[in-house]
């Protein structure tokens, strides 16, 4: 099991990950199996290959494993993280973790990682305003919280554990098993495969590209990107102090430790925190994440010379950040998701929590058509609704570099204009960008979704029929991938039947959900006593609720022809 | 976006505006001038009025 390094908690027992002097984690390593296929005379054909065994790609996995479909994930190397770079995404944020309930390893993640409630945004020596999260009420119908803070590398590790602890597994994950040469006709996929005992060939129904903003994939399949690039420079550093400072999330917008650029200050797993510093364009990122220079700015943050045994070092990383965004997400048999579709700034967590989301979209729809519950046409919504929210994300998270890093003249004069105002001015507050925190994107232009739906449902707390306590997600693994009918309210006789030879024309799941349970008479029903479901819905009178917990419409009367079409178009049958 | 007269008193709204500026260097003007940009674009708030004035500003400028 991956753990905390006993380093970092001395009370706890040996673990089997050890600290490696001081400077990270110690990353598990996966056992290589020699692939089957290096002994077939003939070539195999998989429904479904995922390329790449990171955040999106197990979580697809995860998810896949979940519906009983079968995969296999070729990863090419045999460990989580990057080797010697163990931290990357650190927020994960509500819908994200919404997903991770349902896959099973939700627990997990919060027993590990930190809850943040609390944001403070600096100017010079100013505090320009702070925010408590748990005093928003837009987060608190989930059963989940606004964001937990986690180190990207314990998450994946959780996901590879969650598939090797199934039962009956149905996706096999390969390590040190390297795609070298990729091509498609209209039908299939071919790919060629390099381990340590030899290489193979192999044929594939779909393929998922989740290899990373380095993916070959783009090349592969001649993919166009709308990309942009800027000369903002930051560095990292992973610290773990003997003392921690308060949880809270800090964010300088100009550090007057840090010669007036900004720094960001988050708290993770294990008591480490994230340090990041803005650079100088012209910094040389060498230079800027030695052990002495990295020492020297926390000095200067702190205001005093801390001795080097209050803290470890325990990664330093400089980066520079673009975004990209492929034109297509699908090229053939090619799913494109993650970083392998679309990297933005780090601002607002929506790399990591989008990859994930990504992969939930996938994965519902290549379940339903590869057992049959729905046309392959449905693959065609993940392009309509995953490249609307990249480009979303793009256009997020590139206003907030430009507010980050404003181009000299009037780009940085309107940013002084409203951080002085910010101070004393509630509404220049919304002015000043510090990252505008991932939240489900919503799908207005999707074969799948209607006008009336396209929106994320989140995961209300509800009871069921024998009065035991669950959520939506409890829901949605219950119908087992199968869309699912919401009708609210009483239920005349009419209605059951109309439900029920939906239900039976279409494997629909239908679920009667009512304030008490006396009011029930449907055989399937939950009780939302406070009526929360029913006012994240809209309250309207029946929604259909896809497996990744998206709304594809809701509407007021059961006979509406609407109700048969949304059902119909999220089975990925034209209208 | 209103193009016709909105101001109570068009006269002692720009002799104020003057005032303000009195003194102040063509930096501070600038400063000065980009705060109460903000200032005004939040009492005017709908979008779609804002993007309208900035499209008027920048024709008026072209011409």
């Amino acid at each position: 099991m991956l753990q905390t390094p006993h380093h970092y908690t001395p009370v706890q027992a040996a673990s089997g990950y050890e600290f490696s002097a001081g400077t990270g984690y110690q990353l598990p390593e996966y056992p290589f199996t020699p692939p089957p296929e290096l002994k077939a005379k003939k070539i195999q054909r998989h429904d479904i290959v995922i390329a790449g065994g990171g955040l999106a790609g197990l979580t697809l996995a995860c998810a896949l494993n979940q519906y009983g479909v079968k995969a296999i994930l070729l990863d090419e190397d045999n460990t989580v993280g990057v080797k010697g770079a163990s931290s990357r995404g650190i927020c994960y944020a509500q819908k994200t973790l919404e997903i991770f309930k349902r896959l099973g390893l939700y627990d997990r993640i919060a027993a590990k990682g930190v809850q943040w409630s609390v944001g403070r945004t600096f100017a010079g020596n100013d505090e320009v305003y702070s925010f408590d999260l748990r005093q928003q009420n837009t987060h608190n119908v989930s059963e989940q919280p606004p964001f937990i803070n986690i180190q990207q590398f314990y998450v994946e590790g959780f996901l590879v554990e969650q598939l090797y602890a199934a039962h009956n597994r149905t996706v096999e994950l390969r390590w040190n098993n390297r795609i070298t040469v990729f091509e498609q006709n209209a039908d299939f996929a071919t790919l060629s495969i390099t381990t340590p005992a030899g290489d193979y060939t192999i044929e594939a129904t779909h393929v998922v590209d989740c290899s990373g903003a380095r993916s070959p994939f783009r090349a592969w399949v001649a993919a166009s990107v709308t990309a942009k690039k800027g000369d903002d420079r930051w560095c990292i550093a992973d610290v773990r102090f003997k003392n921690s400072p308060p949880v809270e999330r800090h964010t300088w917008i100009e550090a007057p430790f840090n010669e007036g650029r900004a720094v960001w200050q988050h708290l993770m797993a294990d008591g480490v925190w994230r340090i990041d510093y803005q650079m100088r364009p012209d910094a040389d990122p060498e230079e800027v994440s030695r052990e002495d220079v990295v020492r020297t700015r926390i000095n200067g943050q702190l205001g005093r010379d801390v001795p080097h045994d209050e803290y470890d070092i325990v990664w330093v990383g400089p980066y520079a950040y673009r975004s990209e965004c492929l034109d297509q997400l699908r090229h053939g048999r090619v799913f494109f998701v993650g970083d392998a579709a679309h990297v933005v700034s780090p601002f607002g967590a929506r790399g990591g929590n989008s990859g994930v989301q990504d992969a939930d979209n996938l994965a519902w729809k290549l379940a339903a058509v590869v057992q049959g519950r729905a046309a392959p046409a449905l693959l065609a919504s993940y392009h309509h609704e995953r490249h609307e929210a990249a480009e979303h994300n793009v256009l997020v998270t590139n206003r907030t570099a430009r507010f980050l890093r404003p181009a000299d003249g009037a780009e940085r004069l309107f940013r002084t204009a409203a951080i002085s105002l910010a101070k004393r001015h509630a509404f220049a507050r919304q002015l000043v960008n510090t990252g505008r925190m991932s939240s489900p994107n919503v799908y207005s232009r999707s074969s799948a979704c209607h006008s009336s739906g396209g929106r994320a449902l989140q995961n209300v707390a509800l009871h069921w029929a024998d009065g035991s306590r669950g959520d939506v997600a409890d829901l949605l693994t219950w119908a087992q991938g199968h869309l699912l009918l919401l009708v609210f309210g009483l239920l005349k006789d009419s209605e059951s039947r109309q439900a029920l030879r939906l239900a039976r024309a279409t494997g629909v799941r239908c679920v009667q959900v009512v304030r008490q349970a006396s009011a029930a008479s449907a055989k399937e029903f939950v009780v939302d006593s406070h009526g929360h479901l029913a006012g994240c819905v809209g309250s309207t009178r029946w929604a259909i609720v896809r497996p990744d917990s998206y709304l594809v419409a809701t509407g007021q009367a059961l006979g509406d022809s609407a109700l048969t079409q949304a059902v119909r178009s999220a089975r990925g049958v034209a209208a | 976006m209103k193009s016709e007269l909105n101001f109570e008193n068009a006269d002692q709204f720009y002799e104020s505006l003057l005032d303000a500026h009195q003194g102040l260097s063509r930096e501070q003007s600038e400063s000065f001038n980009a705060r109460l940009v903000l200032v005004l674009a939040n009492q005017v708030g709908s979008t779609h009025v804002l993007l309208a004035c900035l499209k008027a500003a920048q024709e008026s400028g072209a011409a």
